[in-house]
Order: C-alpha cells, then structure tokens, then sequence
C-alpha cells in the first residue's frame, strides 16, 4: 500500500476541511471527486507533506511523514502538481522542469534524460526551449504534469490536471494516466466526471470533508441508476445521486 | 494561439531551410529533420546492423547533424549529406566493435588482408543501391542501360539490340551513368527520402 | 518516389519508408533530445553544489538573481545614487541606507515574495527553509558586496564603511522574521525598512548625529542579541507546523 490512511482530520481555525478521511491506495489510478469545497485540495496537500494533519494517521510510502529523515525520503518518490502552480517566466520548459528535478534529489548524471523524457511524455518536445512566458495555459499545465513525473514518483498526486487542456490533449493524459498506473500510485482530482470514468480504477467521492462513496466507477454509475437524479451521463447521475442520499441524510442526523 | 514571431512553417520547410535553422540553434527544426529522415535511414541501417547498433548509430548521427549543420551547403541534398554522416558513424561503430569473425566461410579471410565486416558489406551494398537510385526510375534510359550492361554483364552489342538504340547511344548512356555514380558515392547518395 | 507532397503536417509524419519494427525511434529521438536539451551547470554551481553537497540547492541559489533581477537593479541605483549623495553633501548615505535595501531583499527572498511556485517547493526534497537561508545568505553577501563598494566610491571614513554591516544583519533578521510569520515577503519588507529608519531617528535624536545608529560601538551587542533573536523566530516560523495555522 503505497497510502494508507486512518482518521484523517484537517481544521483551519474553526472550519473542519477534512472530518475523517480513510482510505488505502495501492498502485492504479485512483479518482478523488467532489464539489468545490469538499477538502479535496486539504487531503491532497496533506498527501504531498505540504500541510500536516490535525489528528489521524498517515502513512505514505511506507513511512511517517511527521518526521524529517522519512519525510525527505517520501519527498524523493514523489510528484505533485498543485492546482494553481505558479511558473517562472524566465525559464524554459526543459529549465523549469529540470530545476525541480534536481530539488527532488535526483541524481544529476540522471537528470538530463528524465526531463527529456518527461516533456517529449507529455507533447511539449517543441517547446522545451521556449520561455515559459510564452506558452498557453493548458502547455503551462503540461510541463507541470512533466516536472510531477520526472522522477519517475511511485507516488503521483494530481489536482485538476486537465484544466485548461483541450479534449485531445484530455485523451492523450487519460492515457498517460494508465501507463503511469501500472507502476505507480496515481491520485486525480478533479470534478469533471469523465476524466474519472476514462483512466480510474477506483473513484472516490468526498463532500463536507468526509468520504461519502468508494468504489469503482461502474458502482458509482450504478448508484445512479433508476434514481432520476440530475446528469447528462451515467457517472454522473450516480455522482449526484450520492451527493444528494449524503446530505439528506447529514440533513435528518 | 499566440506564436511567437519568426516562427515559421516547419512542415512546409525544405530540408535545406531546416538544416540552416538547425545551425542556426534551432531544436524543433532539428525534431523536423529526425521525423523526416530518421524512418528511411533506420530501414537502410537495419539491412546491416542490428537494432540496437541502428538506435545507437542513428541518434549518433542526428547529434553530429545537430553540432555540424554550420558545414553544409545548402545544395538540395540534404538526404545525402545525413546518410553520408550516418554512414561514418556506422564505420566508426564497427570499428569499434572490431571485425566479426564468426560465421565467416573458409578461404575469404585471405592473409594479411582484412575481411570484408559483413554489416560493411551490407552498407556498401546500401551505398550502391542507392547511388544506382540516383540514376532515375526503374525502366529508364539510364537505370535500364545500367541494369543491362553491368548487372547482368551483356555485351555492348546485345543492349542495343534490346533496347533498340544504336551502340553508340548505349555507350554514351554508360558514360553518364558511370559518372552519375562516382558522384553519387563521392558526395553522399541522395536518399528516397531527400530533399525536396 | 515522390517529393511533391510539401505541407505535410509535422506532428504526424508519413514514413515514406517503414521503420523496421525492432527499432524504438522515440528512444532514439529522446537520446538526441537529452544531449541536445542539457543545459550543464557552470562553474560556480557545481563549486556551490560541492560545498552544499546538495546540487538541488545549488541550483536554487544560482537562479536566484534572476528571480531577484529587479531588487539587484534597484539596490545598485540606490546605493550609487546615495554614494553620489555622499560626495556632494557628506553625510554618509550608503551607509544609512545599506541596511534598509538589505532588509527588503532578504524580506523578499522569502518563499511566496520570491517564488511563484511556492506551494510546489514546499513539497520537495531539498527543504524549503534550507533554500531561504541560501538565498538570505546570497542576498546578504550581494548587498554586502555593492555597499561596501558604493561606499568606498564616496569616500567616506573607514568606521562608516563598515560599520553598518552590523546593524544590516539586524534589519535583515527583523524583516525576515516578519516575513516568515506572516507569511507576506512585502510585510516582512515594510517592517525591516520602518524598523531600519526608527533606529537611525531615535539614535540620531539621541546624540544629534545622523550616523550614531551606525557608528556608535555600543549597539553593536543589541544589534547581534536582536538578530539572533529574529533568527530563532525565523527557525521556529519555518517549521513544518503541527496542529491548527
């Protein structure tokens, strides 16, 4: 199990972003969704050891990220890419993703072959040397998702990967996401509802901080089924019709 | 989408334009050449090398075309000049590896003269069938003058007959096709993926 | 063959030959790409890789003035301008001012101030706080450096020339402290520089002279005591926090 996590909880002053999360993740593509405001963001940061928990247990990699030698060690394998990421204007694809490579820890005999591989894996092998400044969002997106998988992480953590990118360039990361699966524990999250039903094998979906449905996304389509809730496809309507049984019965407790 | 300016049409680039960019610090033209090129020359390699030599070999070439595009002169046949560095790169590989010696038949391997390197004699033959190329279509004038007089060995005589030409035409054909040829091997044989 | 189909789109080529199967062209393309693409570290980053057994930190210290581009230009116009100042008037500009410029670039060099990607650079091996100090330290030996030779270009006396270096690590501390307790590099800068400027009016109101919270010996020990104490909250401020913030 590449996760592992129990009890899970994350407050900011008085709000509850995460109220008891649990879950187990080993490698696959694993699909987090949910409303704006649902702790998906919290729960993803807690992942990266960016933002430590309230109270629970973690355990990534098979180590505590609580402390620092393990932490750095977690650091090493691992990939994020935030939802809003930053870039620097100055720097080229290849330098952007280069730098992050070498903070990562990576060997630096190593490093030039990871990037190149890296950007040519994600489409931008005619932009490496093109500053940043000038590139459209969904190619900034890229070469965020190319500085996540330089390293070749067992640990992969993305929030909302394909904004900004075009339905094709969508495939071409769904499959992408496959590949990477088979090697490596693959955390997505997003809310649009085809990106989960293309690439993941396991889906789960949080509202108000808590997990309210785990399974693949034929159980979430099914849940969907003969309830007349709201949704252009079939993962949807299972997504709402999950969405709407939680809080009516947050409602009545 | 915004472009940046000077951006131009690779696709529509002629091989000699692109090479000029390549020497100019251009990586995308350089990207342009290697989807173009690199399909033909990995299929003219293979005849003589194994796989895994042909990656070595050709991502060997399409470095040297990267640090040497400065020294070619823009002449229409850029698909000769990359095969001719892939060529070197190639002799330099089986230099490297030394002479294979097995599987060589008794009596070739003369004293004090070095055999003839198998994957060598494959190149050579890829270098003439090539050059030969050069010549023009199967069917010819000169291709089939060729074909008559030096690959099935007739006499001057019995091609004219065939072809229905006088001797002295057939003759004339000979000379510049065995002209063609020493030029086509000299400079470097423009490829089936040449330039445009 | 035919050469007369031009416009062919480049992001799918037609192979007028067929690739023979064994043959991976993308591994072949992405060797040439990595040669091609490399950008080697020069000298002074593999020297700073050595001595911070860390290449990722030295990477991070050496892109720094280019993140730092226009606090580097604006020191150098304010510190030669003071330097200017100096020759026409004789107060010691370079030397009241030093700290101040110090204090905003330290104060900047702080995480969000800096770094665009901050978020993302707090998830990474190499330490975060390990990276500020670098860059503080940078920043620091930077204008350590342009002070000394703006003030040495307006003539002024020895004790002035160097005597602000003390209290530049005072307000530089100050500024950084702020900066990382609340989390704004332009608070951090706003407090090094109000802070920097309260204590050249106050001992100047003290003794009459503009330069006493420069050249006066006695600060020297409060100055050092205050920076070690805006140190241990740097330390403290940078911590991976436990618990609710």
């Amino acid at each position: 199990m590449n996760v592992d996590i129990t009890g899970l909880t994350r407050r900011f002053g008085r709000t509850q972003a995460v109220a008891g999360v649990s879950l187990e993740a080993g490698a696959g593509v694993f699909g987090l969704l949910g409303p704006n405001g649902a702790g998906k963001t919290s729960l993803l940061r807690m992942m990266a050891t960016v933002l430590p928990p309230t109270s629970g247990r973690l355990r990534l990699l098979g180590r505590d990220p609580g402390s620092y030698g393990p932490r750095r060690e977690i650091r090493r394998r691992l990939g994020y890419l935030p939802q809003n990421l930053g870039y620097y204007p100055g720097f080229t694809a290849a330098e952007f993703v280069e730098y992050f490579a070498l903070l990562k820890e990576m060997p630096p005999g190593e490093v030039p072959r990871a990037v190149a591989a890296a950007i040519e894996h994600v489409g931008l092998g005619d932009k490496a040397r093109a500053k940043l400044r000038t590139l459209s969002g969904g190619m900034l997106r890229r070469a965020g998702i190319a500085q996540a998988i330089v390293n070749e992480p067992e640990l992969l953590l993305l929030d909302e990967p394909t904004a900004g990118l075009d339905p094709e360039q969508r495939v071409a990361f769904r499959a992408l996401l496959r590949d990477l699966g088979q090697r490596a524990t693959v955390i997505v999250s997003t809310h649009l509802v085809e990106d989960v039903g293309a690439a993941c094998t396991e889906v789960a979906l949080m509202d108000a901080g808590r997990i309210v449905f785990h399974g693949t996304p034929d159980e979430l389509t099914a849940r969907g089924e003969g309830t007349g809730a709201a949704g252009d496809a079939p993962l949807e309507r299972g997504y709402s019709a999950v969405l709407a049984a939680a809080r009516s019965s947050t409602a009545v407790a | 989408m915004n472009q940046p300016p000077l951006e131009c049409n690779r696709s529509a680039m002629d091989d000699d334009g692109l090479v000029a960019r390549v020497a100019a610090g251009d990586d995308t033209a350089l990207r342009e050449l290697f989807s173009r090129h690199a399909p033909w020359l990995a299929a003219r390699l293979r005849a003589a090398l194994p796989a895994a030599e042909v990656e070595d070999v050709l991502q060997e070439t399409f470095l040297a075309v990267w640090r040497g595009a400065g020294g070619y002169r823009p002449c229409g046949a850029a698909g000769g000049w990359v095969w001719g560095i892939a060529r070197r790169q190639a002799a330099l590989l089986l230099r490297r590896r030394g002479p294979a010696t097995a599987g060589l038949p008794d009596g070739i391997a003369a004293g004090g003269r070095e055999a003839g390197d198998p994957a060598e004699m494959a190149l050579a033959r890829a270098d003439l069938a090539a050059a030969v190329a050069t010549l023009g279509p199967p069917g010819g004038p000169d291709r089939e003058v060729w074909r008559l007089l030096y690959e099935e060995d007739r006499p001057v005589a019995e091609v004219a007959v065939m072809l229905g030409v006088p001797p002295g035409t057939v003759k004339s054909r000979a000379h510049r096709a065995r002209r063609l040829l020493r030029a086509a091997l000299r400079g470097g044989a423009a490829a089936e993926g040449g330039s445009r | 063959m035919s050469d007369m189909d031009a416009g062919l789109p480049s992001s799918a080529p037609a192979p007028r030959a067929t690739v023979p199967a064994d043959v991976d062209l993308d591994r072949v393309w992405t060797g040439v790409a990595t040669q091609v693409w490399r950008r080697d570290p020069g000298r002074v980053e593999r020297l700073a890789g050595r001595l911070l057994r860390s290449p990722g930190l030295a990477r991070a210290l050496v892109v720094t003035p280019s993140l730092l581009l226009a606090w580097i230009i604006a020191t150098v116009v304010v510190l030669f301008a003071g330097a200017g100042a100096t020759l026409a008037t004789g107060t010691p500009y370079v030397a009241l001012l030093a700290p101040a410029v110090a204090a905003a670039g330290i104060a900047y060099a702080y995480g969000p101030g800096i770094d665009p990607a901050w978020e993302l650079s707090q998830s990474m091996a190499v330490s975060d706080r390990m990276v500020l100090l670098i860059r503080a330290l940078a920043v620091f030996g930077l204008n350590a450096i342009l002070g000394l030779a703006a003030s040495a270009a307006s003539g002024a006396a020895a004790a002035v020339t160097f005597g602000w270096l003390v209290p530049m690590t005072a307000a530089c501390a100050l500024a950084l402290a702020v900066a990382t307790v609340t989390r704004l590099a332009i608070v951090g800068v706003a407090a090094g520089v109000a802070g920097w400027m309260i204590a050249v009016l106050s001992g100047a109101a003290a003794s009459g002279q503009l330069t006493t919270a420069v050249t006066s010996s006695a600060l020297i020990l409060p100055y050092l005591a205050f920076a070690a104490c805006c140190g241990v909250v740097v330390v403290y401020a940078t911590r991976i926090p436990k618990g609710t913030s």
